[in-house]
């Protein structure tokens, strides 16, 4: 297999230099760009698999290079937030991000991120259609016949739990924002009702997560939305 | 609606218009026996018809009829032979008189109403003017203290007297220092309702007060001191209404115009300010970021891991001290909205490094959705977390309960640590910089504890810390649980 090639967005040298020395020992292979102009050039000659951006660049807003990225690209794009702001992450996961790291962050974080986006990557563009089977922990879900196991057992959903749950799986580890679930799940005009997913969510956990309150699948990105971890590549 | 004396005192008729017109007359008379040695008698009627239509427009309707009918007398007792009689002898005269008396009558009362139309027009002309100076006046004027030197020095005169406005202070009521009666000043402010001379209420007072009211609300009062002058006309009492609206209008507007700059200097201290934030956020974290990120490539030694350590302490140090910046700011913006309490715990738990600490959560899944700003409340959660980590042994257990008894939530944290030392004064923890024990070796400023109970009081709740039996340290907070909003039922399938 070809090593990934990999693109890192960001303007500050020692950052930039840490992040390519973590995902060279990685064994991938890494392009550097200081600012939006050279990120934009990049992207399109590179040819990268994955994008690691920083949002504040000097240049332009990290969200328009997502958004132009995103015109002719679908590689990963992982977005390195300094900022306090969670609608800034909302607002780049909407642009077209796929997931982000809250500055500072560690070694082992970033590169368990960017392995899960390029897994995500390589399923989507080698099946196209991701198996009707899933599983998570002791969870099996089977998109085909909305059947939900746990463990050996059946699991009883209501249909907005198990659309909830398949949006998620669909997903594929990807953080999906409220406003993105809301809209799968419950349609355009729940867009701002914030607390359904909440409440539903919060049924989720008690039927499939052994703590609720310490999810290890259903993780919380709190106010940004919420991703499925620890998905099983099927066999 | 302006409530004030609706009677409009008529113009006193003035008896000595009667005078001249029967002066008039004679004069009249005196030039016909002049003019009659070279003209026809014919002709001299038209001299007195000239009179009358000059004395009633001079002098009115009244004066016009008199002079009408003393013309004819005069015309017949002088002129028609017999003179110095009132018999005629040629009968053809009294026709002459009756359309003489009828002719002089018709332009007489015609020429009246020209006179008062003029004389309205001239009235409403100056009114119109005095308005519209006034107006020019207020239109330009930025401050309270503009308006009320147009009253001193316009419309005082205008009204024959000494005008004042009352402006009440920030707290609405009127300052005593000021002139005129404060209590009445203060009344009609409130009632929206003249007072004074000449109204209903407190007629003996020797002012006049009348509220300035707009759509909106009473803004201030204006007193009217004539001292013995004569009641006002019905042009003043017209010129009186305009002003008040007018008044009204223009501090109202300077009201506003005050308001809208207050916004904006808040909105640009808002602004200054969170961009000294974020960028003070963004210096301190990119260095963060860097030897965090160098330290962690130095693998798995200790020092490595001391450094990623307190590269993360370093952070919530940060982090605190961004949150205390920006609740001590005024008019801190809390980000409301319904959470699930667990949710808020996992991900506080996922933040903090417990190592190898056993954490036991008892959240009751029926727990009503609570409205908090899940930033800050998460930092104090983190804050309680971090504290229980850096008092106790590696080996404790963390416990959090969460459960809720009428309109209050109970968070319980608790640990089974060594808990807080002996003879300290435990609510004094949560003082600005306090800790359990001075210069102690376990980093932090005390920052954690007091910006919690500042996050927690701003959510309208409360943070008490208590000792636990027989050992360790307990953290309460009481949040009100408020009323969820409603969350469509499905049907269960």
């Amino acid at each position: 297999m070809n090593k990934p090639r990999i693109l890192v967005v960001e303007d500050e040298t020692d950052i930039r230099r840490f992040l390519r020395l973590a995902l060279e020992r990685e064994d991938m292979t890494v392009f550097e760009a200081g600012d939006a102009l050279q990120a934009r050039i990049d992207a399109a000659s590179r040819q990268p698999d994955l994008i690691v951006l920083d949002l504040g660049l000097p240049d332009d807003d990290g969200k328009a290079v997502i958004r132009d990225v995103r015109g002719w690209s679908s590689a990963p794009i992982i977005v390195l937030s300094a900022r306090e702001s969670e609608a800034e992450k909302v607002a780049a996961l909407e642009s077209g991000a796929d997931d982000y790291l809250v500055k500072p962050f560690g070694v082992p974080e970033l590169v368990a991120r960017v392995r899960a986006q390029l897994r995500r990557a390589s399923l989507a563009g080698a099946r196209g259609q991701a198996s009707a089977i899933v599983r998570f922990g002791d969870i099996e879900v089977n998109l085909a016949t909305h059947e939900v196991a746990r463990g050996s057992e059946a699991v009883h959903l209501t249909p907005i739990e198990f659309r909830l749950l398949a949006t998620l799986v669909r997903g594929q580890g990807k953080v999906l924002t409220h406003r993105q679930l809301l809209i799968d799940v419950w349609g355009p005009g729940h867009a701002s009702r914030s607390h359904y997913v909440r409440v539903y969510m919060a049924n989720l956990r008690q039927k499939l997560e052994e703590q609720p309150a310490r999810p290890r699948h259903l993780v919380t990105e709190l106010q940004v939305g919420y991703r499925l971890a620890g998905i099983v590549e099927s066999s | 609606m302006i409530p004030y004396p609706a009677h409009i005192p008529s113009r006193p008729f003035q008896y000595r218009v009667l005078v001249y017109a029967v002066a008039a007359c004679a004069f009249t008379t005196g030039i016909a026996a002049l003019l009659l040695r070279v003209f026809d008698l014919s002709n001299v009627v038209m001299v007195f018809l000239l009179t009358v239509m000059l004395v009633a427009l001079r002098w009115g309707r009244a004066a016009g009829a008199l002079a009408a009918v003393v013309a004819v007398a005069s015309f017949d007792f002088f002129f028609v032979p017999p003179v110095w009689s009132f018999h005629v002898s040629d009968t053809q005269y009294l026709f002459t008189f009756l359309l003489m008396l009828v002719v002089a009558l018709i332009t007489g009362q015609l020429a009246a109403r020209l006179r008062a139309e003029a004389v309205g027009a001239a009235a409403g002309e100056r009114r119109a003017n005095a308005l519209a100076t006034v107006a020019t006046d207020l239109s330009v004027a930025v401050q309270d203290e503009d308006i009320a030197r147009i009253c001193d020095t316009r419309i005082g005169p205008l009204l024959d007297g000494k005008v004042t406005l009352l402006l009440p202070g920030r707290d609405e009521r009127m300052p005593s220092s000021g002139h005129g009666d404060t209590g009445i000043a203060q009344w009609v402010l409130e009632e929206g309702l003249p007072a004074g001379r000449g109204t209903e209420t407190l007629p003996a007072n020797s002012a006049t007060y009348l509220p300035l009211t707009t759509p909106l609300r009473t803004r201030g009062v204006l007193m009217l001191e004539r001292g013995a002058a004569q009641p006002l006309d019905a042009e003043q009492l017209g010129l009186l209404r305009a002003f008040q609206s007018l008044l009204a209008l223009a501090i109202e507007r300077v009201h506003f115009v005050e308001v809208a700059h207050e916004t904006q200097l808040h909105v640009e201290g808002e602004r200054l300010r969170n961009a000294l934030l974020s960028a003070v956020s963004h210096d301190m974290r990119t260095p963060l970021t860097a030897i965090r990120g160098m330290a962690g490539m130095l693998g798995e030694s200790e020092v490595a891991q001391a450094i990623v350590n307190q590269a993360d302490r370093m952070q919530r140090q940060v982090t605190n001290l961004l949150d205390a910046v920006r609740l001590q700011s005024e008019g801190v913006r809390l980000d409301l909205q319904w959470h699930a309490l667990d949710e808020l715990v996992g991900s506080a738990l996922a933040a903090t490094p417990l190592g190898a600490r056993q954490v036991v959560v008892d959240i009751p899944a029926e727990l009503p959705l609570v409205e908090l700003d899940a930033t800050l409340f998460e930092h104090v959660l983190v804050n309680l977390f971090d504290n229980a980590t850096k008092y106790t042994p590696g080996d404790a257990t963390l416990y959090i309960r969460a459960g809720h008894t009428g309109s209050k939530l109970r968070l319980r944290v608790e640990d089974d640590g060594p808990g807080f030392p002996p003879g300290i004064d435990i609510q004094a923890l949560f003082a600005e910089f306090a800790r359990g024990t001075r210069e102690s070796a376990v980093p932090g400023v005390g920052l954690g504890l007091s910006l919690s109970r500042r996050i927690v009081e701003a959510h309208g709740g409360s943070i008490s810390a208590s000792r636990r039996e027989p050992h360790g340290a307990c953290f309460d907070i009481l949040l009100a649980t408020g009323e969820p909003p409603a969350v469509d039922l499905e049907d269960p399938a």
